[in-house]
C-alpha cells in the first residue's frame, strides 16, 4: 500500500525535520508482523530462564511478606526513630519510577511528541508494573494487616471515617486512583493491537483469549472515533495523575514536622526525581528487549532512546538542583535542627546512603549532555542502571536518614536492613522483572496501531501544503 | 489459693475394704489418696500423651478440620464469678494494704494496690516519717520493680532435698530434729546465716533462740555490705550517724551516693531536693567520686577521684579545714594518716573555705564502702566544723553486732558447724573468693538455703527452700530511721514459699500462726497487745514513735586516730571499684526483666554491666565501647566488656557487681560479667593493684538505650546558674528568643472540659533515679522486650530518662550530667494526630492525647512525626511470645505464663503487636477520678464538685517530687503553681506543638571561688553566646 503512495515534496521536508519513527522504510505490514511475531513465536529460551529466575525472586519476596505478617514488622530492620525504612523507601520508588511511564505516554501523547510511540506501550506497561510493586508496601508495612481496611472511606459502627487530613489517606487515594487510571489507559491502548492478534491467532485458544481481551474490536470508523476521544480522555487524566501522585506522595513528608521531611519544595522534588528515575528504567528496559529482538531495532531507534536520554539529563539535572537548594536552604534558615539534620545525613552513621546518592544523581546524568554518551547504548544501560540505583539511595536519604537525627539527639538511632528487608525489596524487582516478562510474552509490546500510523504516507495530509 | 483436701482419717485394718491394696494399706494406695483422680482416670501418663490419645487426638483434629471448618470461630470462653471472692473486694475496685518491702539499707514503705486479691502495684506509704512532708509517698525502683518478682514463673516451687522433691512436711521434720539435737546439746554445730534484714522480729526469735540453745552460732552477711565495725568503734556500740540534707547549707560527698536510695537508705533525696529551690535558700553540693553517681549528677562542683584516693582526699580537706577553724585536733589527725596523692590545692581550699563559712549548717559524708580512715576523717571534719549534733546526729541502734561471713568460714574450718541454714543472701555467688566459701559449704554434714530463686547457694546446699516473697509472707522491718513497719502478705505464698521468720519460730518452738510471731514481737515493742493497736500498725503500716533514739554523737578521738593510722597503702597502677548495680542491686534483682531493662542511671545500658573505664584511660590503653579487658588482682581474673564512661577517674575501672549469673533463671542468661571474684572484701567497694589488659577479641555488643549524650547545641535541658536566675528568673524561656506566632493550620481541638490535664517536670530536683520509669512499667502493664531488640532501638519504655552530658569548655574535668524525664507530651496541637490515616490518636476535651489501640493499625507515620520520639511501636507480640523467640513467628509458643498475667494492671489494655502506644498521663486514674466525682456529684453540679485526689504513675514513685501533674485550668492547683515559676519552659516550643508538659530548667549553685566555677550551669552555653 505505501509503495503506491505518491511522495510528495512536503511530505518529505516534514520527514528531514523530523526523524522517521521507523527506519528502514518499513511498511505498515512489516510493523505488524514485526510487533507480532514477538507472541506468536516460539517462546524463546532466555525467557524461560528469565521468568524463573524472576519467578523466583518474587516468590521468595512473598515468603517474607507471608512470614512479616505472621510474625510482625520487627523481622524487618525498622526500629526507633526510624520506623519507616526500606518499606517506605521501596513504595517511594517505585510509585516514582512508574511516573516516567506516564509521562511518556500521556504528556507526550497530548503533546504530539511522535517521538515516543515505539516506546510508550512498554513505558505504561512498567508504570502498571511498578504500581503493582508499590502498591506491596503500605498495605503490608502497617502492623495489623488485616485492619488494612481501615483505610477505605467507610465509616465504622461509630460512624467514624479515616483521618482525611492525614496524607498517607491521601495516598491511598492517589496509589488507587493512579492503578486505576493508568491500567485502564494501557489496556485501552492496546484493545486494537490485541484485535490484531485475534484476527492473526492461529490456535482456538489464541483466539478465545484475545478474542475476549480485544472486547470485539472490529476497527469500524465509529469505534475508532469514540477510542480516540476516549484515549484522549484518559491521556488527560494520566496526565494530571503524573503531577499530583507524586505530589501526594511528596506530602506524606512535607506536611511532617520532622527535619529533612518538611521542605515545600518536595512535590517538584518528587516529581523530577520520579520522571528521572522512570526514564532510566525505560532506558533499562528497552535497549536489552532491542538487543534480544533484533526486529525490533527499526521501531526503537536510537534516535528514541537518545530523546529518553534527554529527558534523563533535564529530570536529573533538576533533581540535583533540588539537592542544591535543600542544602542552600538549611545552611540559611540558620535553623539548627535543619543545619543539624542535613550536617547528620552526611557526616552521621548512614551517611553513605547521602553520598552514594549525590555522587550518582549529581554525575550520571551531566554525562548525557554528550551525543556520544547518549548514542552508545550499553554505556546508556548501564548509567541507566547506575541512575535508578542513586534514586534507591535518593529514597531511602530521604526516608529514612531524616528520621535518624530528628530533634532529640538522645533518640537519634541507627538502621541496619534485615534479610527479610533485602529478600522483600528483590521480591518486588522479582515480581516486576515477572510482570514484564509475562508483558512481553502475551500482548504487543508496542502499539502497532499509532506506530503505523504515524508511517509516512498514512498521515491524513493537505494537499499543496499550505493552509 | 488452691487448697490440699486431706483424705479424712482412716483404719489402720479396714474392716471394709475396696480393694487388697487398701486392706494391705499399701504405700501406692496411701499416696494415692490425697488425689482427686488416680494417673490413669485423669488419662495421662507420667510422660504426658499416650499413644493411645495421641492417635485420639489425631483422629480428632483431622475431623475437626475437614468438618469444623465451616463453623471456624473462636473458642467460647465463660466468665466464672468467685466463687469465694477474696476479702472486702468490690469488683473493679483496688483495696489498698500498708506493708514495707525489706531491703539491706531499710524499709521502703509502702502501700500496696490489690485487685481480686492480687498485690498490682506498690506506692510509697505517704504517712510515714521518712515521707513527712511529701504527700506522694514515693518509692524507688527497686521497689517498684518487686511486684514481677513475686509473680516471677522462674521462681524456686519445690523444696528439695539432695535435689529430690520433697513436701512441707520433710522440712517441718528437718527442722523439728534440728530443733531436737539444738536442745540435747545446747545448739552445738547449729549455724544461721541471715543478710541485713532489720527484722525486729528475726532479732527477737534470734534472742529466744540463744537463750534455748546457748551454743548456736548465728552470723550475718550481705553482699554489699557497710562497714559497721567502723562505726561502733568511732561512735560507740550500735551508735551510726545520721543526716539532715534539709538543714544542710553546704554538702561534701565523699565517694557517698546519698540520693541512691538502695545505697544509703531510702529518704534522703526529699530533703536534699527540698533545699534546691533557687527562690529559697538553695544548698550548694561538693562531689568527690571516681565514677559518675547520681550524686555526682547533682553536684555543683566535681571532682574525679580515685576511689582509693578519697581518703587522701578527704585528709586533704581535713587539713584546710583544721587550718582555717584552728581545730588542733583536726590538723593533727590529717597528719597521722599517711597521704600520697595531690590535688587540686584550690579546689580543696575552696571547698573547705565554704564548709567553713557554713559551720553547723554542713554535712561531709562517706560513702559506705570507704575504708574506717576515710569514715574517721569525715566524722572528723563535721566535729570540727560543728556539723556533728546539728546536721549530723546520730542514732542509737540496737542492732546486736553478730559473726560475719568471714568468721563463718573459721568456724566451718574448724568444724563446729554440723547444720548450717542460709535465711538470707547468696553468699556462694557473693562471698569473697579469699574465703572459699563454696568449698568450705561442701563440707557441712547438712546445709539448707532459703531463697526465691533456686540460685548458685541453693544448688550445692542439700536443702533448697523457696523463699516466701514479702508480698506473700508475715514479716516486719525497721526503715533507716529506725521505724518499724508491718510486712503484710497480700496473696498467700504461690509456691508455696517459707518466710525466714517461720523457719526461725519452728526452731524456736513457737507455733506458726499467720502473724503471731510478729505480733508477739509487736506486742514487745508497743507494749500494748490489744487488738486495736495491732490493727492500727497493720493499717498504718508503722508503729509510729518507733524509730532509733537519738544518740549524742561523741566520737572517740582514739579511735578516730587509730583507724586514720589503720588507712591502707594506696597503690599504683589501676583500681577496681565495685559499684552496686542499678538494675540488679547487689545480683538479688537479677532474675527481674523490668529491672534489667531499666536503664542504668548513668551508662544508659540495659542487660549488662560493663567495666567503665575514663575516656583518657580509654585512649591510653586503645579501648573503645565493647572491647574486652581482663582485669587481674592477685591470682583471680574477671573479663569483662569496656564502656568509655565520660566523668569517670583515671586509673581506675568501675563494675557493677551482681552480673553474669548462670544457669539460675532464663532471665540472667548472658547477662553481663561477673565481678564478685574479683573483690577481697564485702565491705570495701574498691580494690587496688589491678592489672587490665586488653584482650583482642571480637568487641561485645552493648544494648544502651541513648547512645548520643551531646545536646548538639540545642536548648533541650536547660540549666543556669543561682546568679544568672536571680538576674534573669526566666533565663530559661529567653533562650527561645522571639515567641513564635501562634498560628496553626490545623484546627485546634477544642478543650471545652473543664479539667485540663498538664505536668511540669523539675530538672533541679529531678536526680534521674528510675523509680519513675518502673513505675510506669508497672501501671501500664509496658513489655520487656530484651537486649536484643533494645539493642535494635525498640525498647518499649513510656518514659525515657535522657541524660544529656555538657561541658561548657568541653572538657572531661568538667563535664556536667543532667538527667531529663521525656514521656509524651500531650501536646494540644500534635504532630502525631494530623497524621495517623486511621484516626487512631486524637485529642479529648480535657487536653489528652488519646491512643486508640482497637482503631489503631500500625502505619507508625504518628511515630515518625513526633519530635520527641516518644511514641512505641509492638514490633512484635512481646506480650504473647518468649523473648528469644520473637523472630520464630507463629512457631514459637504462644501465650503469658499464668502468674505474669496476675501481674497485670487490670485497667490498662495490654497491647497486642502491630499497635503503637505511648504515656496516656495515666488516663486510667484520671478516669477513676473523674468517676468518683460524677459520683461524689450524683444530682449537684460536677464541675463544682472536687476531684477525689489521684497521681500519675510517675508523680507517686518520684522520690524528688519533681513530677507534678493535675489540672493546669485550676489556678490554685500544684501543677499550675509549677507551671507558673520562673524557670518554667517548652522543650521545642519552636514547633508550636504546645506540649502539655513542660520543663523547669536546672540551676547550679557554683561558688565562685571554685576552679572552673565559670563552666558550672553552662549547658548552653555555646561559642557564640559566651
Amino acid at each position: 500500500m505505501s509503495a503506491t503512495l505518491p511522495t510528495e515534496p512536503d511530505l518529505q521536508g516534514s520527514a528531514s525535520l523530523r526523524p522517521p519513527q521507523v527506519l528502514n522504510g518499513r511498511g505498515p505490514l512489516w510493523v505488524t508482523d514485526a510487533v507480532c511475531s514477538i507472541v506468536e513465536g516460539k517462546t524463546p529460551l532466555w525467557w524461560y530462564a528469565a521468568i524463573a529466575l524472576s519467578g523466583s525472586l518474587a516468590a521468595a519476596g512473598g515468603a517474607c511478606i507471608l512470614y512479616m505478617i505472621c510474625t510482625g514488622v520487627g523481622v524487618w530492620g525498622s526500629n526507633s526513630p526510624a520506623f519507616w525504612a526500606w518499606d517506605i523507601t521501596n513504595f517511594i520508588f517505585w510509585v516514582s519510577m512508574a511516573h516516567a511511564g506516564s509521562f511518556i505516554s500521556a504528556v507526550l501523547f497530548l503533546t504530539r511528541q511522535k517521538w515516543s510511540l515505539s516506546v510508550s506501550r512498554a513505558a505504561e506497561a512498567m508504570t502498571v508494573f511498578a504500581i503493582v510493586c508499590a502498591g506491596v508496601y503500605p498495605a503490608i508495612h502497617i502492623g495489623r494487616v488485616w485492619y488494612v481496611w481501615f483505610l477505605a472511606p467507610i465509616p465504622n459502627n461509630f460512624g467514624m471515617w479515616p483521618n482525611f487530613s492525614s496524607p498517607l489517606l491521601w495516598d491511598v487515594f492517589a496509589v488507587t486512583s493512579y492503578l486505576t487510571v493508568s491500567s485502564l489507559f494501557w489496556f485501552a491502548g492496546m484493545v486494537p493491537d490485541l484485535a490484531v492478534l485475534r484476527d492473526r491467532a492461529t490456535t482456538r485458544v489464541r483466539k478465545f483469549c484475545y478474542g475476549i481481551a480485544s472486547l470485539g474490536w472490529l476497527g469500524t470508523a465509529r469505534q475508532w472515533r469514540h477510542y480516540e476521544m476516549m484515549y484522549v480522555v484518559l491521556a488527560g487524566l494520566t496526565s494530571v495523575l503524573v503531577v499530583t501522585v507524586t505530589t501526594i506522595v511528596a506530602s506524606d513528608c512535607a506536611t511532617s514536622v520532622i527535619p529533612g521531611w518538611h521542605a515545600t519544595i518536595f512535590p517538584f522534588y518528587f516529581m523530577v526525581g520520579a520522571v528521572y528515575s522512570g526514564s532510566a528504567t525505560v532506558l533499562t528496559l528497552l535497549i536489552p528487549l532491542r538487543a534480544l529482538y533484533p526486529q525490533l531495532k527499526d521501531l526503537i531507534t536510537p534516535a528514541q532512546l537518545e530523546k529518553v536520554g534527554m529527558l534523563l539529563l533535564m529530570m536529573g539535572s533538576c533533581v540535583g538542583y533540588v539537592y542544591v537548594i535543600e542544602l542552600f536552604n538549611a545552611w540559611y534558615s540558620s535553623n539548627v535542627f535543619e543545619r543539624g539534620a542535613f550536617w547528620e545525613r552526611f557526616t552521621g552513621t548512614a551517611s553513605w546512603y547521602a553520598i552514594t546518592c549525590l555522587s550518582i544523581n549529581l554525575t550520571i546524568p551531566q554525562l548525557f549532555w554528550f551525543k556520544r554518551v547518549r548514542t552508545c547504548l550499553p554505556l546508556v544501560f548501564v548509567l541507566a542502571i547506575l541512575c535508578n540505583v542513586g534514586m534507591w539511595f535518593e529514597r531511602f536519604m530521604i526516608v529514612t536518614t531524616s528520621l535518624l537525627h530528628d530533634f532529640l539527639p538522645s533518640a537519634w538511632g541507627n538502621f541496619h536492613p534485615s534479610i527479610v528487608d533485602i529478600v522483600t525489596a528483590v521480591g518486588t524487582v522479582g515480581i516486576f522483572f515477572t510482570l514484564f516478562l509475562l508483558f512481553i510474552r502475551f500482548v504487543p509490546i508496542m502499539s502497532m496501531n499509532e506506530l503505523k500510523a504515524s508511517l509516512p504516507g498514512t498521515q491524513p495530509h493537505h494537499s499543496g501544503g499550505k493552509h | 489459693m488452691k487448697k490440699i483436701f486431706s483424705h479424712p482419717p482412716r483404719d489402720e485394718k479396714p474392716v471394709l475394704w475396696r480393694s487388697l491394696e487398701e486392706r494391705e494399706n499399701t504405700a501406692d494406695f496411701n499416696g494415692s489418696l490425697g488425689r482427686e483422680f488416680s494417673d490413669a482416670a485423669a488419662g495421662r501418663e507420667a510422660d504426658g500423651l499416650s499413644r493411645r490419645d495421641f492417635v485420639r487426638l489425631m483422629g480428632a483434629a483431622t475431623a475437626l478440620t475437614g468438618v469444623g471448618l465451616t463453623g471456624c470461630r473462636r473458642p467460647e470462653a465463660h466468665l466464672v464469678p468467685f466463687a469465694k471472692a477474696a476479702e472486702w473486694t468490690i469488683p473493679g475496685k483496688f483495696l489498698y494494704y500498708a506493708s514495707a518491702m525489706p531491703s539491706p539499707t531499710g524499709a521502703v514503705p509502702v502501700i500496696v494496690t490489690t485487685t481480686d486479691g492480687r498485690p498490682v502495684k506498690i506506692e510509697g506509704n505517704p504517712l510515714h516519717p521518712l515521707n513527712s512532708g511529701a504527700s506522694n509517698g514515693s518509692t524507688d525502683a527497686f521497689a517498684q520493680a518487686s511486684v514481677l518478682d513475686l509473680y516471677d514463673p522462674h521462681r524456686s516451687k519445690e523444696i528439695t532435698h539432695d535435689s529430690l522433691k520433697v513436701g512441707r512436711g520433710d522440712l517441718d521434720n528437718l527442722l523439728a530434729r534440728i530443733r531436737a539435737t539444738a536442745d540435747s546439746n545446747g545448739g552445738e554445730g547449729l549455724a544461721i546465716l541471715v543478710g541485713r534484714d532489720h527484722s525486729p522480729t528475726v532479732e527477737r526469735l534470734r534472742s529466744s533462740l540463744a537463750r534455748q540453745f546457748p551454743k548456736m552460732l548465728w552470723f550475718r552477711d550481705e553482699a554489699i555490705g557497710t562497714n559497721e565495725a567502723a562505726f561502733d568503734a568511732l561512735l560507740g556500740a550500735g551508735v551510726r550517724p545520721s543526716y539532715d540534707f534539709a538543714k544542710a547549707d553546704v554538702i561534701l560527698s565523699v565517694g557517698s551516693d546519698f540520693l541512691n536510695p538502695s545505697d544509703a537508705g531510702f529518704g534522703f533525696a526529699q530533703g536534699f531536693a527540698g533545699r534546691r529551690d533557687p527562690k529559697g535558700s538553695m544548698n550548694r553540693l561538693y562531689v568527690a567520686e571516681n565514677h559518675y553517681s547520681l550524686t555526682g549528677g547533682m553536684a555543683d562542683h566535681r571532682l574525679r577521684v580515685r576511689a582509693s584516693e578519697l581518703g587522701d582526699f578527704a585528709s586533704a580537706v581535713a587539713k584546710a579545714v583544721a587550718v582555717k577553724t584552728g581545730s588542733s585536733d583536726l590538723a593533727s589527725l590529717a597528719a597521722a594518716r599517711p597521704s600520697t596523692a595531690s590535688f587540686d590545692s584550690a579546689w580543696i581550699s575552696g571547698v573547705a573555705d565554704d564548709l567553713v563559712s557554713a559551720k553547723g549548717r554542713g554535712i561531709v559524708i562517706a560513702g559506705n564502702g570507704l575504708p574506717a580512715d576515710v569514715q574517721a576523717l569525715v566524722l572528723a571534719i563535721n566535729s570540727a566544723l560543728g556539723n556533728l549534733g546539728a546536721t549530723v546526729t546520730a542514732r542509737q541502734t540496737a542492732v546486736k553486732t553478730t559473726g560475719t561471713l568471714a568468721d563463718l568460714c573459721g568456724a566451718i574450718q574448724s568444724g563446729s558447724v554440723q547444720s548450717l541454714l542460709i535465711l538470707g543472701g547468696n553468699p556462694v555467688l557473693t562471698a569473697p573468693a579469699l574465703l572459699d566459701f563454696p568449698n568450705l559449704l561442701a563440707r557441712v554434714p547438712e546445709t539448707l538455703h532459703l531463697s526465691l530463686f533456686s540460685d548458685e547457694t541453693g544448688r550445692v546446699t542439700h536443702w533448697q527452700v523457696p523463699a516466701a516473697h514479702y508480698l506473700e509472707s508475715w514479716g516486719d522491718c525497721r526503715s533507716v530511721d529506725g521505724t518499724i513497719c508491718a510486712v503484710q502478705p497480700m496473696i498467700l505464698p504461690l509456691w508455696n514459699g517459707v518466710s525466714a521468720i517461720e523457719i526461725l519460730s519452728a526452731l524456736a518452738g513457737e507455733k506458726i500462726d499467720g502473724p503471731s510471731a510478729v505480733r508477739s514481737t509487736f506486742a514487745a515493742f508497743s507494749k500494748d497487745s490489744s487488738d486495736a493497736a495491732w490493727q492500727s500498725f497493720l493499717k498504718n503500716g508503722f508503729a509510729a514513735g518507733t524509730s532509733w533514739p537519738k544518740a549524742s554523737p561523741a566520737l572517740s578521738a582514739s579511735a578516730v586516730l587509730a583507724a586514720a593510722q589503720s588507712a591502707p597503702k594506696s597503690s599504683d597502677g589501676f583500681e577496681a571499684v565495685f559499684l552496686r548495680s542499678s538494675s540488679v542491686d547487689d545480683g538479688r534483682y537479677a532474675g527481674n526483666a523490668w529491672l534489667q531493662e531499666t536503664p542504668d542511671f548513668v551508662t544508659k545500658l540495659v542487660w549488662d554491666n560493663a567495666a567503665l573505664v575514663s575516656p583518657a584511660d580509654a585512649k591510653a590503653l586503645g579501648i573503645h565501647d565493647g572491647d574486652w579487658l581482663r582485669l587481674t588482682a592477685g591470682d583471680r581474673a574477671v573479663e569483662a566488656a569496656a564502656l568509655v564512661a565520660p566523668g569517670h577517674a583515671d586509673r581506675s575501672v568501675s563494675i557493677a557487681l551482681g552480673y553474669g549469673r548462670k544457669g539460675v533463671s532464663h532471665v540472667m542468661e548472658k547477662v553481663g560479667f561477673d565481678a564478685y571474684p574479683l573483690r577481697d572484701s564485702s565491705t570495701l567497694c574498691f580494690r587496688s593493684g589491678v592489672k587490665v589488659e586488653r584482650l583482642t577479641r571480637d568487641a561485645y555488643s552493648f544494648a544502651r538505650t541513648q547512645e548520643h549524650e551531646n545536646m548538639e547545641g540545642r536548648d533541650i535541658a536547660r540549666e543556669g546558674t543561682l546568679e544568672t536566675f536571680r538576674e534573669e528568673p526566666s533565663f530559661a524561656a529567653a533562650m527561645d528568643g522571639e515567641a513564635s506566632s501562634p498560628a496553626s493550620v490545623y484546627p485546634n481541638p477544642p478543650l471545652t472540659a473543664d479539667l485540663q490535664w498538664g505536668m511540669s517536670v523539675d530538672l533541679n530536683s529531678c536526680i534521674g533515679c528510675n523509680a519513675c520509669l518502673v513505675a510506669c512499667r508497672a501501671e501500664n502493664n509496658v513489655p520487656v522486650v530484651g537486649k536484643d531488640q533494645v539493642r535494635r532501638g525498640r525498647d518499649m519504655a513510656w518514659i525515657r530518662i535522657d541524660r544529656w552530658f555538657a561541658s561548657a569548655d568541653h572538657r572531661e574535668e568538667n563535664l556536667e550530667m543532667i538527667p531529663m524525664a521525656v514521656m509524651c507530651q500531650q501536646c494540644e496541637s500534635a504532630p502525631c494526630e494530623a497524621v495517623c490515616p486511621a484516626n487512631a490518636t486524637v485529642h479529648s476535651e480535657d487536653g489528652l492525647n488519646l491512643m486508640a489501640y482497637n482503631r489503631c493499625i500500625g502505619t507508625r507515620y504518628c511515630a515518625n512525626n513526633c519530635p520527641w520520639k516518644v511514641r512505641r511501636f509492638n514490633w512484635f507480640d512481646y506480650n504473647q511470645r518468649p523473648l528469644d523467640e520473637l523472630y520464630f513467628g507463629p512457631l514459637a509458643p504462644k501465650g503469658m505464663a499464668d502468674s505474669l498475667q496476675m501481674s497485670k494492671n487490670p485497667n490498662v489494655t495490654v497491647r497486642m503487636r502491630g499497635v503503637m502506644e505511648k504515656c496516656t498521663f495515666c488516663i486510667q486514674r484520671i478516669e477513676e477520678a473523674k468517676i468518683g466525682r460524677s459520683v461524689a456529684a450524683g444530682a449537684s453540679d460536677v464541675t463544682k464538685t472536687p476531684l477525689p485526689a489521684f497521681q500519675t504513675a510517675c508523680q507517686q514513685a518520684c522520690p524528688s517530687g519533681s513530677i507534678v501533674f493535675g489540672n493546669i485550668r485550676d489556678p490554685k492547683s500544684a501543677v499550675s503553681a509549677a507551671k507558673a515559676d520562673p524557670r518554667t519552659y517548652s522543650s521545642l516550643a519552636g514547633l508550636n506543638t504546645r506540649p502539655r508538659v513542660t520543663y523547669m530548667a536546672r540551676v547550679r549553685n557554683p561558688n565562685p571561688a571554685m576552679p572552673g566555677a565559670e563552666y558550672v550551669g553552662a549547658a548552653n552555653r555555646r561559642p557564640e553566646h559566651a
